[in-house]
């Protein structure tokens, strides 16, 4: 059993042993309420299993007895008291950190050890995190009355929310705003709710409609649109740090994510209840059946960074595993739970009371998943494919064979006549480190080198070379290959996009070693300075190195060397086929997968007759046909919702000490976690039960109706886009080290409303929208921002600049060039390069392919984005619960001078005389309208008119993409 | 712990990124407060309204924008923390815990993991034992695979100047700084994977997502020069370094923390006035945009982002005209040029000379933080295009080693003769060391977590100096060892900056550079 101290315990033993002991002196000393609580407080913090410092543990006794710190009945003989005890004048040497022990405190130890230092052994001493079961968002949701007000308006004593609001406010003695007018809150619903600016034409149907519910009717309509789901779904995607490429080193972009970014925007469109939601991300694919559109939501569980570049450390190995489920395991804490789990990762949570059990619980939750696709279909879908590729596959098998069958019957032919061919091939086999070749003096322009046949597969005809020489038949030969002498060097190489020249054929001809042309075709031509007489050629792909039999230098097998006047006509002045085969070693067994020996390469190609030449060609037909079949048959489409893997389940499963899966502490299986014990049904899992029913264990604890966490941080992240700033301001964090709420009992109210209304957000929506709070105006008022500079409680409606995603939206659409298609794979803003790694290169010219909403952007983490990553669009490494709002002169340079700015700006114009004509006047009231959903005054007009007159609509156009009227809303 | 009252004009507070506070300084997270009780604290601090609207100047406002009203707020009463000692400082305003030795600094980066024991640390036992096998560790697996016996490096050593420190005859140039260099011998990494290795090094965590130490000082001290950006990335031209930008990120620190990307072979993006607009229209374009924006910030006086806004397209001006002219190498004298090497045949060589010479000229205008990148590819076939022997490690330093010594060795030199080296901090930094083996089957060393090399000069380092050491072959910090931790502690420490008390809040922690670790190394400060 093990003992944890609460707070309350705690306390009493405080007081308990920090009271004189006199009276205590005829009672034995008992360990666990008085000497305890003297190394929770002061030793264990380092000295435990998990931090170790000296290599010493206070948790138990082992450590102490083992390097007899204490020695049982002899308190003078133990170093323990002797390091905490001070000396000569000189502080003790124990605790480095914090205050001494008090006296009364070394006196205890000394009894306790004198009275045999009993130390039971179910007692372990851990540290106490800050926070207990007793912290506030640990609580079951209160049952709670808004409060009454006496002085409350009439307009705000209708809605719930506003009674709570209004209650705060007047603690304060702060009024709220009167309501905004129409234009503006038109503006401000259709940009929180759609994330786009409403069209003139809108504005004037909500300004001049009569009907009083014109604005609750206004939300309805903001509700029905599509462009809610691509608003708040990129809300939601922020939260679960979905990225579309791995991270890390290789950072290889992500190509079957995205039908996950389109099941998160069709589920809010559908108003989804939200913990069912929440289920599809943790479970999916265990209730969903085989739905793929339910599925399709345990993409949730690897839409994070991970390491995926090989390691053959089993060390290391263990290392990057463990931080991959730790990704895992704290974007769930944080997304659904507002805890920060990863805490507990090393040692138990130092703040909150998450314990390092709690940790490797979840650990052994997530321990079946790994990275990477698969196809989600059907049930039927899947029937059908494997009915359509069951007998073509069968074919392919078929036709596979008889090609083995033919070619075992002319290798064993050929095997039986090896003496003779072998007597073909005297030359010894060719050699990485010089291959030389002598021949009759002939005049060349163009010499070249042909790769016939590959030294490591010899069906492969791509090779390297280090150096390439060519001498002429002169009585002092010179290498007229170098590039110093006139030569120059030609072949298609290995290309790394943004270092053209990494692996080219100059370095053949460079006349130095180190560096190789990687070819990627047979071909490597070296064109003389001038018609030269030559009679050899030296070439290598290993000269000088220590380990010419590494792959690195993988050079050719069979080649010719031809040469040429004009590079169009070649003639073959030597060749290697009469060398002996390479890498000639005695038969072993082959696998069907693997490449023939380079001999059996060549015993095949002369051994064979015509007629068996017409029956392999035959045969190669109707394969290529039925191979052309299968690739007909549909593909399943693969999805990036990570693979489920039995073995890597199997338990058991156990306590990391320090993190180190080197130290494999306490057993642990599946089970919830222990801070909401009080509150939500626990549960513990047998260590062998399978992965599927793990997740789905978690998946229905987490949205348990008891469990108070999940509604919470929910209904805190919705107020929290509502208003820019959560009732809990740290929106992933409800934990000692986050904030703590304005209005605890509206915070209850809003999760309890969300439960009872189905966890549908709409319904939410409607509420808070509809609320007084939210309709009030954002004016400033000197006396109010005295009291509450923040507006934390809510007397203005706090404007906002817009996110990355709205900025570029909305100069779209303004532009009238936002290409309104949803869903489907996204668009680029950066040119891709892949060698090995990735590269993101922001691109200089955005075309229209790129005029979709900025949500269908594919992100690729540590990418950088013109306009996007300046204005805080944020990388994706972690759950990002709100927007950083940043101004830089960064952003300045690209608003003013991108091609997409000046693109837009010269749409703009169009579409004003499209729309105004030609009456500058008019352009610029309409301009205003879909900028600012406002009409210009008579200043701004003679302003306006300057710029085009002087220049042009187009000048003006850039001037108010520009403007900070067009990001901030009131 | 003493505790002092929140300053409410503290401009940390930004809005929209409600997850930082101003926030004691959590020591680590085993700091314990001394109270739960937040209200207790701070009840008093309700009065005060501290908003001062003048301190929005300039230059405030690049090095440490308020975006939004900071002043009065009542979030303090939602947090349970205290303000760290250091309560009059304040980030962004070149302020720091105390006085420096440095005032910015200059870190070279060779990534792929740059060879102790070719390079810095001599290690006879290798010659000794050359071909024989690793003691206790033979035929292990590391990185890439099995490992061989034990390989002497191809290069001899020699003592180079006053200290009679040996160098590898590899680098002529470099040795000639040995008596200004601290060598920090015995350095270790958690990881054996380049890309989180280099992003380790930079942002003192192993996985993204964290910001890098240059972001870190953005942070902490802004802008010294209003006309170019605080911190800057010198990627090589051979390519970006393992995972990329992520080694010059903000993190999650605002984005204007991040690095500017510039190289004498890549401008600033977006930095030149299109050229279909006229420098008439340009103006025009601007007085109206300043007029219409002015005119929106009287409207919402209390919305300091609008000024800071208007103030951001200023210093784009400027930029545009500070940036050109830092990047003009050809002001500089031919001699300069020669020294540099920025002419060589060797066109890697001239382009990462220019690099150099870009990098002094960057510093001496007042950029902060200048990264500056050799070999700086992620990947491609080991070892051609960065530090990453693993095949053929002759071949490839030999490459490597002569356009990184005279071009780095110049730019020392040069920081030296100008007095900037005075208050410039000079770090020589790779992800992780080699082995002394070689890998099975070549000549070319595996990756090394367990020992590497890493130095640094100038601004209150001692020279002429080595601190810890790996054993005898080279295997394993053994003397000393030193973290990555402990290299920033130092570093910030020489930056006037407590490592303990520099953090910023995000998703549950107050994050620092240095996690939870880090100790100063005082024995190489001068």
């Amino acid at each position: 059993m093990l003992i944890r101290f609460s707070i309350v315990e705690v306390f009493l033993i405080g007081a308990l042993s920090a009271a004189p002991t006199v009276t205590a002196a005829e009672q034995p000393v008992d360990f666990q309420k008085q000497i305890a609580p003297i190394f929770e407080q002061h030793c264990v913090r380092c000295h435990s299993p998990g931090n170790n410092k000296g290599e010493l543990s206070l948790a138990t006794f082992d450590n102490l007895q083992e390097n007899e710190y204490v020695i049982a009945g002899k308190a003078d003989e133990s170093y323990l008291l002797e390091v905490v005890t001070a000396n000569d004048g000189d502080p003790p040497a124990m605790p480095k950190e914090g205050d001494p022990l008090s006296d009364d405190d070394v006196e205890l130890l000394r009894r306790w050890i004198s009275e045999g230092a009993d130390w039971p052994s179910d007692v372990i001493v851990r540290e106490r995190s800050r926070a207990d079961s007793s912290w506030w968002s640990l609580q079951p949701l209160a049952d709670v009355e808004p409060p009454v007000s006496e002085s409350i308006p009439a307009a705000w004593n209708i809605n719930p929310i506003d009674w709570f609001v209004y209650a705060k406010l007047a603690e304060q003695g702060l009024q709220p705003n009167p309501p905004a007018d129409r234009r503006s809150l038109i503006r401000r619903a259709t940009y929180d709710l759609l994330g786009l600016p409403p069209s003139p034409e809108e504005v004037d149907a909500f300004v001049s409609d009569p009907d009083p519910q014109a604005y609750e009717q206004l939300i309805e309509r903001l509700l029905d649109s599509p462009h809610y789901g691509e608003r708040w779904g990129r809300h939601w995607l922020d939260v679960v740090r979905f990225g579309e490429s791995n991270g890390f080193e290789k950072n290889t972009v992500i190509n079957t994510l995205w039908p996950f970014r389109d099941y998160v925007i069709q589920s809010i469109n559908d108003d989804k209840p939200f913990d069912r939601f929440i289920r599809e991300h943790l479970a999916g694919d265990v209730f969903g059946g085989d739905d793929p559109n339910v599925a399709v939501g345990t993409a949730f569980l690897v839409a994070g960074p991970y390491d995926d570049v090989g390691n053959q450390d089993a060390e290391q190995i263990a290392q990057i595993r463990a931080n991959t489920l730790d990704e895992m395991i704290n974007s769930t804490g944080q997304a659904f739970l507002g805890m920060t789990l990863g805490c507990a990762r090393c040692h138990d949570h130092k703040f909150d009371p998450i314990t390092q059990r709690d940790y490797y619980a979840m650990y052994a939750t997530f321990a079946g998943v790994r990275h990477g696709n698969t196809p989600l279909a059907t049930p039927q879908a899947r029937s059908e494919r494997t009915a359509l590729l069951k007998p073509l596959n069968k074919r392919k098998a078929e036709l596979e064979k008889a090609q083995d069958d033919l070619k075992e019957k002319i290798l064993k032919r050929a095997h039986d006549r090896l003496d003779h061919y072998e007597a073909i091939w005297p030359r010894p086999p060719v050699d990485r480190t010089g291959t030389e070749e002598t021949f009759e003096p002939v005049v060349a322009k163009f010499v070249r080198l042909v790769c016939e046949a590959q030294d490591i597969n010899p069906q492969a005809t791509v090779f390297r070379v280090d150096e390439f020489e060519i001498w002429s038949a002169e009585s002092k030969p010179r290498n007229v290959a170098l590039a110093t002498n006139g030569g120059r060097a030609t072949g298609e190489a290995r290309k790394i996009e943004d270092f053209p020249g990494a692996y080219g054929p100059q370095h053949a001809i460079d006349g130095k070693t180190g560096a190789r042309f990687i070819s990627t075709t047979p071909y490597l031509t070296i064109e003389l300075a001038e018609p030269t007489p030559i009679n050899r050629v030296l070439f290598s792909s290993a000269r000088g190195e220590q380990t010419p039999e590494h792959s690195k230098f993988v050079f050719v097998a069979d080649y010719r060397i031809e040469v040429s006047d004009d590079g169009t006509s070649w003639r073959e002045v030597a060749h290697g086929r009469d060398r002996r085969p390479v890498g000639n070693k005695p038969d072993r067994p082959r696998s069907k997968a693997e490449p023939p020996t380079h001999r059996d390469h060549r015993l095949l190609h002369l051994e064979t007759t015509d007629e068996e030449r017409r029956q392999q060609a035959q045969l190669s037909r109707e394969l290529n046909t039925v191979k052309r079949e299968i690739t007909r048959v549909p593909e399943l489409p693969d999805v990036w919702i990570g693979t489920r893997n039995r073995d890597d389940a199997q338990g058991p499963f156990h306590v990391f000490l320090g993190g180190s899966p080197q130290k494999k502490g306490e057993l642990v299986v599946p089970a919830s976690l222990s801070p909401l014990n009080n509150v939500a049904p626990k549960y513990q899992l047998p260590g062998d039960v399978d992965e599927s029913a793990r997740r789905n264990k978690l998946a229905n604890w987490i949205t348990d109706p008891n469990n108070p966490l999940t509604p919470r941080v929910l209904a805190n992240r919705v107020w929290h886009y509502h208003f820019g700033t959560g009732i809990v301001d740290t929106p992933n964090d409800f934990g000692y080290m986050g904030g703590r709420p304005t209005h605890p009992e509206l915070l209850d109210f809003l999760a309890r409303q969300l439960q009872q209304n189905g966890w549908r957000l709409k319904a939410m929506h409607r509420l808070i929208m509809t609320s007084q709070t939210y309709r009030q105006s954002s004016k400033f008022r000197d006396g109010a921002a005295a009291v509450d500079g923040d507006s934390r409680l809510l007397w203005r409606y706090p404007p906002r600049r817009l996110s990355a995603e709205e900025i570029r939206d909305t100069i779209l659409s303004i532009a009238g060039k936002l290409d309104q298609t949803m869903g489907g794979p996204g668009f680029r803003l950066y040119h891709f390069m892949q060698d090995n790694v990735c590269t993101y290169v922001p691109l200089d010219k955005h075309g229209p392919e790129t005029y979709r909403r900025a949500v269908y952007h594919q992100n690729a983490r540590a990418s950088v984005v013109d306009l996007m990553t300046e204005f805080d669009q944020p990388d994706c490494a972690f759950s990002t619960p709100h927007r950083a709002q940043t101004t830089s002169p960064l952003q300045a340079l690209t608003m003013l001078n991108h091609s997409f700015t000046l693109d837009m700006a010269r749409d703009l114009a169009e579409r004003l005389q499209r729309e105004a004509g030609k009456n500058r006047r008019r352009q610029i009231a309409r301009a205003y309208e879909l900028c600012y959903s406002r009409k210009p005054t008579a200043d701004e007009i003679s302003a306006c008119r300057q710029l085009i007159r002087e220049h042009n609509l187009v000048a003006l156009c850039r001037v108010l993409l520009n403007t900070s009227e067009l990001i901030y809303v009131q | 712990m003493n505790l002092r009252e929140f300053s409410f004009g503290n401009p940390t507070r930004e809005r929209g990124n409600s997850d930082f506070h101003p926030t004691i300084a959590i020591e680590d997270c085993n700091t314990l407060l001394t109270s739960n009780n937040a209200d207790e604290r701070l009840e008093n601090d309700m009065s005060k309204t501290a908003l001062d609207l003048s301190l929005l100047s300039r230059r405030n406002f690049l090095g440490n924008m308020y975006t939004g009203l900071a002043g009065v707020g009542l979030m303090h009463l939602l947090h349970n923390r205290a303000q760290a000692d250091q309560s009059d400082w304040q980030p962004g305003r070149g302020m720091s815990h105390f006085p420096p030795k440095a005032k910015r600094v200059l870190q070279i980066f060779c990534p792929g993991a740059a060879s102790h024991m070719d390079l810095w640390e001599y290690k006879p036992a290798l010659e000794k034992y050359h071909g024989k096998p690793l003691p206790g560790e033979e035929n292990f697996v590391s990185f890439q695979g099995k490992n061989g016996n034990l390989m002497k490096s191809p290069w001899a050593f020699a003592p180079a100047g006053e200290c009679g420190k040996h160098m590898s005859t590899l680098m002529p140039h470099m040795s000639r700084h040995a008596d200004d260099i601290a060598f920090l011998h015995a350095m270790h990494s958690k990881t054996n994977t380049h890309g989180p290795g280099c992003v380790f090094m930079n942002t003192g965590h192993p996985t993204e997502g964290f910001p890098s130490a240059g972001a870190w000082l953005s942070y902490a001290l802004g802008s010294e020069n209003d006309n170019l950006p605080t911190y800057v990335a010198i990627p090589d031209i051979r390519g970006e370094p393992p995972n990329g930008k992520a080694n010059w990120a903000n993190g999650f620190l605002p984005a204007r923390h991040q690095a500017m990307m510039m190289s004498d072979q890549q401008p600033i993006r977006n930095l030149s006035r299109p050229p279909v607009i006229s420098q008439a229209e340009e103006t025009a374009s601007r007085k109206l945009l300043d007029q219409l924006n002015r005119n929106f910030a009287e409207a919402n006086p209390a919305n300091t982002d609008l000024q800071a806004r208007i103030a951001a397209y200023t210093l784009a001006a400027r930029m545009q005209l500070s940036a050109p002219e830092v990047s003009n190498l050809s002001s500089e004298s031919r001699a300069t040029h020669e020294f540099y090497g920025t002419h060589d045949e060797n066109d890697l060589k001239a382009a990462y000379a220019r690099n150099c010479l870009l990098a002094r000229r960057l510093l001496e205008r007042g950029v902060r933080c200048v990264n500056l990148y050799c070999a700086s590819r992620a990947s491609g076939v080991d070892g051609l295009l960065n530090w990453d022997a693993h095949k053929t490690l002759k071949p490839d330093y030999e490459r490597h080693c002569p356009i990184f010594d005279q071009p780095t060795a110049a730019l020392l030199s040069d920081l030296k003769q100008s007095g900037l080296l005075d208050d410039t901090l000079v770090l020589w930094t790779t992800e992780f060391g080699r082995m002394p083996t070689h890998q099975s089957g070549t000549a070319g060393r595996d990756h090394n977590p367990d020992g590497f090399t890493c130095w640094m000069m100038g601004a209150g380092v001692k020279g002429g100096v080595s601190y810890g050491a790996t054993d005898e072959f080279g295997r394993r910090a053994e003397v000393h060892p030193t973290t990555v931790w402990d290299f920033y502690a130092t570093v910030l420490h020489l930056l006037g900056f407590d490592h303990e008390q520099l953090t910023w809040y995000h998703n549950g922690l107050d994050r620092r550079l240095t996690d939870v670790h880090g100790h100063v190394v005082e024995e190489i400060l001068a």
